[in-house]
């Protein structure tokens, strides 16, 4: 009998700890003047869970490398595949810096990953930017090799929970969110901003992500009667989390979607129960920033699908990595200096990284909240940019 | 009160599609002790039979598991004869590296085809649920159990009354004294596997319309599968059907009452218990 469960424990560990590496420089290096294309480490999750979002940094970085050989800047992507897996990202990690010897390092796409990344990266005195991953303590750790684009976990929590306050008068709020790095982190950071705005966390629960049956823990948070119900989810549960309420007829004033998998374009598409939901994005066409319409036509006409913030923010920080890394001709320290003393304009507005509120070297992103409405996610919050009314509050299931 | 009934029948309908899938492997293990590692990524394939044929051809699922069954019976039984056949008796390591290469093969060639973003199955009914009492079931859950309860049952049956049943029986009770018997084991081996695989791939489809659907999302319920036959006593069809309940209620209870971020600590802790206590399962012959 005991054998039989060393094997599961056996195959288990081989599951986890498999590593497959596909390395596939977007372009083959071209013998440049003197130095030779720019080196940079692109670690992602190109298979595995998240290989679905992780597929829109790939096309995001891509459209980035054309860009910039457009503007006379050779970039060698060294793409790493992480699998979705801390320890799988610093073993890449590891082959980038000393083997490869890149100049910088792009990624990894999730939070779990770039933060263990960005160890290694101080470690190393590599340059490390970060396009999506959202933890707040990546950046406050006092990190000087480590850049972030995108605004932090904090900022989703506050800006739909300033939405929803701008529309109506909730009272209590319930949070459900899978319990890795990006779910606990942008709860932990949603809850602290509700006390402070005077909410009533009556519910708080966790979920471990691929799970098929939410359904007993909908029905608690149901039972709580919240007016507000804040939920962090990757693409696949989100849609089973919405599903699930509708048939157990949770119906709160507004359900917030913390990002991630409640601003795919799958759950867009699910209009059974996407209508009505808010989401908080980092990017979207909408918010009418210089270029952003012609990234996503240009994106549209290359991949036949839209633009996710992924893809506009790996665009946008392969843009602005490549171009500073070239004009330092791919010096690590030098490249460290001149990220965070300069400042750029791009598809994701102005990029500064800054020291403030105790985090180092990130960039204050401005974030938009959209309502899904007829299939549409539209920029409802902030006021002055909001495309269409809101509307709140959720009127019930159909 | 109402949201212990709510979490219970919540579990008990999961449960159902549990106990498929864990009768599968058990009977494959029965007969013929190999552990197929491969289980749940013939899940999968179910999964994605059932997709393609409700995606291209508009087949609704419940309807189309008439012909994924079939098919995965007929990939487990050629599973069977080609790969498997060759190491039965052979040490166990063989077999399981085997079988996990088997379903690495499945998992990565649905990658290749599918890639691997995430397919969802939505039906009309996907996410409607009715209420009986104050407590919602899922309509396509609902649906799902009783086909799952008519398998179950028809299975049953088959081994138990008919002559092929008792052979498959006797195979799995001691392989060499039925071949004495003048029982074709070889035979018996490529049906259990075959009917395993079409188990396995009918609980695929049932759970495609109210799961998603991705090349390695077979590798979870390998592993609860294993937990519901160790559970219910290896070998032990009745004792899947309980132990796949079982795990359902564990789940949907420890997420009520303790946290939903706990449920599966909360099964795997029960399940060690029980291997202290009843080290051969809930129904299990004891084995050396």
């Amino acid at each position: 009998m005991h054998r039989y469960l060393l094997y599961v424990f056996l195959w288990v560990t081989a599951a986890c700890g498999g590593s497959q590496k596909s390395e596939a420089p977007a372009d083959a290096p071209k013998a440049d003047e003197k130095a030779g294309p720019i080196k940079i480490g692109f670690i992602n999750s190109i298979t595995g869970p998240e290989a679905p979002i992780g597929e829109n940094l790939t096309n995001g970085a891509l459209l980035a490398v054309e860009d910039l050989k457009a503007a006379g800047v050779t970039v060698e992507l060294v793409k790493q595949d992480d699998l979705g897996k801390p320890q799988v990202a610093m073993s890449a990690m590891e082959q980038l810096v000393t083997g490869d010897q890149v100049t910088a390092i792009l990624g990894p796409y999730t939070s779990a990953n770039s933060n263990a990344v960005a160890k290694l990266a101080q470690q190393y005195k590599v340059p490390q930017l970060i396009p999506v991953a959202s933890k707040d303590e990546i950046t406050r750790q006092g990190h000087t090799y480590v850049f972030r684009l995108n605004a932090v976990s904090t900022q989703y929590a506050r800006s739909l929970i300033d939405a929803a306050l701008s529309f109506g008068a909730p009272k209590s709020i319930a949070f459900i969110y899978e319990s890795a790095d990006f779910g606990t982190s942008v709860s932990t950071a949603g809850k602290l901003y509700a006390k402070e705005k005077g909410l009533a966390v009556v519910a708080d629960e966790t979920y471990q992500k691929g799970a098929p049956d939410y359904r007993s823990t909908l029905s608690k948070i149901k039972a709580a009667n919240p007016d507000l119900v804040f939920m962090v989810s990757y693409v696949a549960d989100a849609i089973l989390i919405m599903r699930q309420s509708r048939e157990v007829g949770l119906s709160p004033q507004a359900f917030l979607g913390g990002g991630a998998g409640y601003e795919t374009a799958q759950f867009e598409s699910e209009k059974d129960i996407s209508t009505n939901v808010f989401s908080v994005t980092q990017w979207t066409p909408g918010m009418d920033w210089p270029g952003a319409a012609e990234f996503a036509q240009r994106y549209q006409a290359k991949f036949g699908k839209k633009p996710t913030y992924h893809a506009a923010c790996t665009y946008a920080s392969l843009m602005l990595l490549g171009e500073t890394a070239n004009k330092v001709h791919g010096d690590r320290e030098k490249l460290r200096d001149a990220l965070a003393s300069q400042s750029w304009k791009g598809i994701v507005g102005d990029v500064k990284f800054e020291n403030y509120d105790g985090f180092t070297q990130q960039n204050r992103h401005e974030m938009a909240v959209i309502q899904y409405q007829n299939g549409v996610g539209t920029v409802v919050y902030p006021a002055e940019r909001a495309k269409a009314k809101a509307v709140y509050p959720f009127p019930g299931w159909k | 009160m109402q949201m212990f009934f709510q979490a219970a029948v919540s579990g008990i309908l999961m449960g159902g599609v549990y106990a498929l899938i864990g009768i599968g492997l058990t009977l494959i293990f029965g007969v013929m002790q190999v552990i197929n590692f491969a289980h749940g990524d013939l899940v999968m394939v179910g999964m994605y039979a059932a997709w393609l044929l409700f995606s291209h051809f508009h087949v609704d699922p419940f309807v189309s598991i008439l012909l994924t069954g079939p098919l995965l019976f007929l990939l487990g039984a050629l599973l069977q004869r080609g790969f498997i056949q060759r190491v039965l008796g052979e040490a166990q390591e063989n077999q399981i590296l085997l079988t996990i290469g088997l379903g690495l093969l499945l998992s990565n060639t649905a990658m290749l085809i599918f890639t691997s973003d995430y397919q969802l199955l939505t039906t009309s009914y996907s996410s409607q649920a009715f209420s009986v009492a104050g407590v919602s079931m899922s309509v396509p859950l609902f649906f799902a159990f009783i086909v799952t309860m008519l398998v179950a049952f028809a299975l049953y049956v088959f081994l138990m009354k008919t002559d092929t049943g008792a052979a498959i029986r006797a195979t799995a009770q001691d392989r060499e004294a039925a071949q004495l018997m003048g029982i074709n084991v070889s035979r018996m081996s490529v049906l259990a596997f075959g009917l395993g695989a079409a188990l396995a791939g009918i609980a695929g489809a049932l759970i495609a319309p109210t799961y998603y659907i991705f090349p390695q999302v077979g590798h979870a319920f390998t592993l609860k599968s294993f937990v519901i036959v160790v559970l219910g006593g290896m070998g032990s069809v009745v004792g899947a059907s309980i132990g796949g309940v079982l795990i359902g209620v564990v789940e949907s209870l420890a997420a009520l009452y303790l946290a939903s971020g706990l449920k599966e600590a909360v099964v795997f802790a029960l399940f060690l218990l029980l291997l202290l206590f009843r080290p051969s399962g809930l129904l299990g012959r004891a084995r050396t």
